[in-house]
């Protein structure tokens, strides 16, 4: 009797809990692989971070659901007079989360503790040489030379407290130990920190002093990181989350077969790319050319290019979600040059012609490098490709592993061949450029991503006067001069735009943003 | 008995030290910790900086002598990943694997040993025979195969139980738990029987083996000619002659339940230690690797120990010797 009683309490117990479910609809729970390192905005710049952080902490400006730049804590902002910088006029009556007023001293001491040594994002103000507070609510900076891009560059740049910071010891960001900002946060977001626990469960809160007008209708918000993909689908599939970014491709029709779920698409701004050892003397590992560099003959470069038939790795490894890709950004990024709009054709006689002008009819071998978890499937990708260059002679020796591992490799010029993916962090032309392109310059701070030290006179100097050139038709002219340029010496072979694979119940509406940012202002659940 | 377990203590360290030597002398090889604390737009020269700042640059000896001597000074660090005190961050994951490997042990005792009886006392009933199947089913599939099959029968289609974390978890102090509540079971029980079966099938089969023996030897032909009742012939006399060996596989296998609940805990997104060591490798987060290692041997050393002192208890003839 006792124990049937125990039952019933029980059963009614899970009715009352399944009721308070239906209460609060506006519950809203989502996962995704990782979770964020820290609550710190400035401390470490991954993706993870910026995205989550986006929810809670604000910029100047901010990115709309097309990417495009609006004003956020900046109400308005122009160039300076007689002088290289913006002014950013701040937006009146926004207050923190714990209460107090955004000033311009908030700005100017976030931008100090951003540019300091202690900052994972100090290169976003590399640029800047003076930072000067007008009056309250008007903030200069300088920079060394003229910069049309700089606001579109600090979107991500989000504004602290000086007070709080100070108050609670986290006037800097921690690097080596945790601080206060590590594990709690004051922005003036739409939405605040309730609890975290740390690669378990963060939960957010609406900000009800929240400076704009809300466009979602969630009341509580918890995130799990669930780094198992497995996992992630069946926690979507039996209802215990509403979101997942990303999927893999091969649950998509797993999730689109079944009732009450939506697969969203999209295409991420990541470009994957072949890139090659411009300056290596020789091939490191190559069995039968070990004498010297074939991919220095940009007729062998061009035979690479014309062996991969993106079409059919577009059908056979990606179910046809990808777009191919000619240069260094997607169509629809600043500075993407329609002029060049053409990539290689696929071509094997072509390419075979092209190795025998240069002196190598009878192909040769090479080490081929690709990391194995880094990009949606990317052991795949090069498996695919070696075949593809094999068929015209070149012999790929594909060597995998994970991305851990593979930059490091990079760094020491250990590849005769790599794969890279670039996402243009300003979501302009430039930002490949900068990092890709140009020579190999510690000093300046250019080209730290361009492993194979690609290096072309024009190129390196047509960088800076694309960064200073304020007529946009001007600087489009210059940028298709550059892209004209490395797309003859075939500088890298850019293969195609990743795609973005997110999955959601059906009563769930959001927005898939290009930079694969997930904001949670955008989401409602009916 | 205090000096014996003293004794053991003692090792332990030697044991731990000697683990955080061989880990050490692995991590060069997982990768470069400074490149997956850093954004893609962070300077070579300021992931330098920060390298030399961490110490990276120094010897390997050097590196290891460093984080031993701060270890025994009680000093466990602070993450690369998320700049947390190590201490912590195990501390806090430490209730998660414990519960969860001791109630997959538990399961796999009070199953395994009754199945493992019956087995023996009927070696050629059909239900022996399904018994036997079904297990050796159940230990040849891996862990996370076995994992994803429960979570799409019982998470997805049936619908009956939570397909990840710990769901409603109490704090008893600062030990985190999901014993005490009925959600927590519910999270609890898919993960402990993955975990489980590979124990249960070891334990039952264990069991058989022995008890068959057992039965066979004359003091058990013996009791039964005197006419001891058959209840307390089985439980009393042929179980407990059974168990010395069991408790050893058993013991020294908790250790490897604890060690290699990583599998599970990925599978179901359990929030232990195993999990941690995972993200943990995929960001090269050295002090939490070394620290995790360090204290999956000393589980071992104790596991151990409890084991041996288990033989005390439960076989008369070591207690005899230990007072003469």
């Amino acid at each position: 009797m006792k124990n049937q009683n125990l039952l019933k309490s029980a059963l009614l117990s899970a009715s009352l809990l399944v009721a308070a479910n239906i209460v609060s609809a506006e519950t809203f729970r989502w996962a995704s692989k990782t979770d964020p390192q820290t609550m710190d905005p400035h401390a470490v710049s991954s993706a993870p971070v910026l995205s989550f952080l986006n929810n809670i902490y604000e910029g100047l400006v901010r990115r709309g659901r097309d990417m495009s730049i609006e004003p956020s804590l900046a109400a308005s902002w122009e160039p300076l007079d007689g002088e290289n910088g913006w002014r950013f006029n701040l937006r009146e009556g926004v207050t923190f989360q714990d209460g107090a007023d955004l000033t311009a001293e908030d700005v100017l001491f976030s931008y100090q503790r951003a540019a300091s040594e202690e900052s994972d994002v100090r290169s976003w103000f590399a640029p800047v040489s003076d930072v000067r507070v007008i009056d309250d609510h008007t903030i200069d900076f300088i920079t060394k030379a003229p910069n049309p891009l700089f606001p579109d560059s600090i979107a991500n740049f989000m504004i602290l407290d000086k007070g709080w910071a100070e108050r609670n010891d986290a006037a800097l960001p921690a690097r080596d130990a945790e601080n206060f900002a590590t594990m709690n946060v004051n922005g003036t977001g739409p939405f605040t920190l309730q609890s975290r626990d740390p690669g378990v469960r963060t939960v957010l809160v609406p900000n009800a002093n929240w400076w704009d007008t809300p466009e979602h209708n969630v009341t509580e918000a918890t995130f799990t990181p669930i780094g198992n993909s497995a996992t992630g689908l069946a926690a979507l599939l039996s209802g215990e989350i509403d979101f997942i970014q990303p999927i893999p491709l091969q649950d998509v029709q797993q999730v689109e077969s079944r009732d009450g779920f939506k697969v969203l698409e999209g295409e991420e701004t990541r470009v994957i790319m072949f890139g090659f050892p411009h300056e290596h003397e020789k091939l490191l590992y190559s069995t039968n050319e070990s004498d010297s560099n074939p991919f220095s003959d940009p007729r062998v470069r061009l035979a690479a290019a014309h062996a991969l038939d993106i079409d059919s790795i577009d059908r056979v490894l990606f179910r046809g979600k990808i777009g191919a890709a000619s240069q260094l950004v997607p169509a629809g990024i600043s500075g993407y040059s329609e002029a060049n709009g053409n990539r290689p054709a696929y071509d094997p006689e072509r390419a075979k012609a092209l190795l025998a002008e240069a002196g190598y009819s009878d192909g040769f071998s090479f080490g081929l490098k690709c990391p194995n978890d880094r990009y949606i499937n990317d052991e795949a990708l090069c498996r695919a490709a070696a075949s593809m260059f094999a068929a015209v002679g070149l012999n790929a020796e594909l060597s995998t592993g994970p991305v851990r591992d593979y930059w490091p490799q990079l760094r020491e010029d250990d590849f005769d061949m790599y794969l890279l993916g670039w996402s243009p962090g300003t979501f302009d032309m430039e930002h490949p450029i900068r990092f890709l392109l140009h020579s190999q310059d510690n000093e300046k701070k250019l080209g730290s991503w361009n492993f194979g030290n690609y290096s072309n006179a024009r190129v390196d100097e047509l960088l800076p006067m694309i960064q200073q050139e304020i007529d946009p038709e001007n600087r489009q002219k210059l940028i298709d001069e550059l892209v004209a340029i490395t797309q003859e010496e075939v500088a890298y072979i850019p293969l195609y735009t990743q795609p973005l694979i997110w999955a959601s119940k059906d009563n769930i509406d959001l927005t898939q943003r290009a930079d694969n940012f997930f904001m949670l202002r955008w989401v409602t659940v009916n | 008995m205090a000096y014996f377990i003293l004794k053991r203590l003692v090792q332990s360290v030697f044991v731990m030290i000697a683990v955080a030597f061989l880990a050490f002398s692995l991590f060069r090889f997982v990768g470069d910790p400074v490149s997956q604390m850093t954004g893609v737009e962070t300077t070579v020269e300021d992931q330098d900086r920060l390298r030399e700042g961490l110490g990276l640059n120094d010897p390997f000896v050097v590196q290891f002598i460093r984080f031993s001597s701060d270890l025994l000074r009680g000093d466990f660090g602070f993450s690369y990943r998320t700049r947390q005190p190590v201490a912590e961050m195990i501390t806090n994951r430490i209730p998660a694997t414990l519960e969860l490997g001791v109630v997959a042990l538990l399961i796999s005792l009070i199953v395994g040993i009754p199945a493992g009886v019956y087995t023996a006392l009927r070696p050629r009933g059909i239900a022996t025979q399904l018994i036997l199947m079904t297990t050796l089913v159940g230990v040849s599939i891996p862990t996370f195969v076995i994992g994803i099959m429960l979570i799409f029968l019982f998470g997805v289609q049936l619908g009956l139980l939570p397909t990840f974390g710990r769901g409603g978890t109490v704090h008893i102090g600062s030990w985190e738990s999901s014993l005490f509540t009925f959600d927590g079971w519910k999270s609890l029980i898919l993960p402990a029987v993955t975990l489980g079966v590979y124990q249960l099938t070891l334990t039952m089969r264990l069991v058989r083996a022995q008890m068959m023996d057992v039965m066979r030897s004359d003091y058990i032909r013996f009791a039964m000619a005197r006419g001891v009742p058959l209840h307390s012939l089985y439980f009393r006399h042929a179980l407990a002659n059974t168990m010395v060996p069991v408790i050893t596989i058993i013991g020294l296998q908790f250790g490897g339940v604890i060690a290699f609940s990583i599998v599970t805990e990925s599978v179901f997104q359990w929030p232990g230690m195993g999990l941690l060591f995972l993200e943990s490798i995929r960001f090269v987060d050295i002090p939490v690797m070394g620290v995790y290692l360090v204290v999956i041997a000393f589980f071992f050393v104790l596991v151990n120990l409890i084991v041996d002192l288990l033989y005390f208890a439960i076989d008369p003839r070591l207690r005899v010797k230990e007072d003469v």
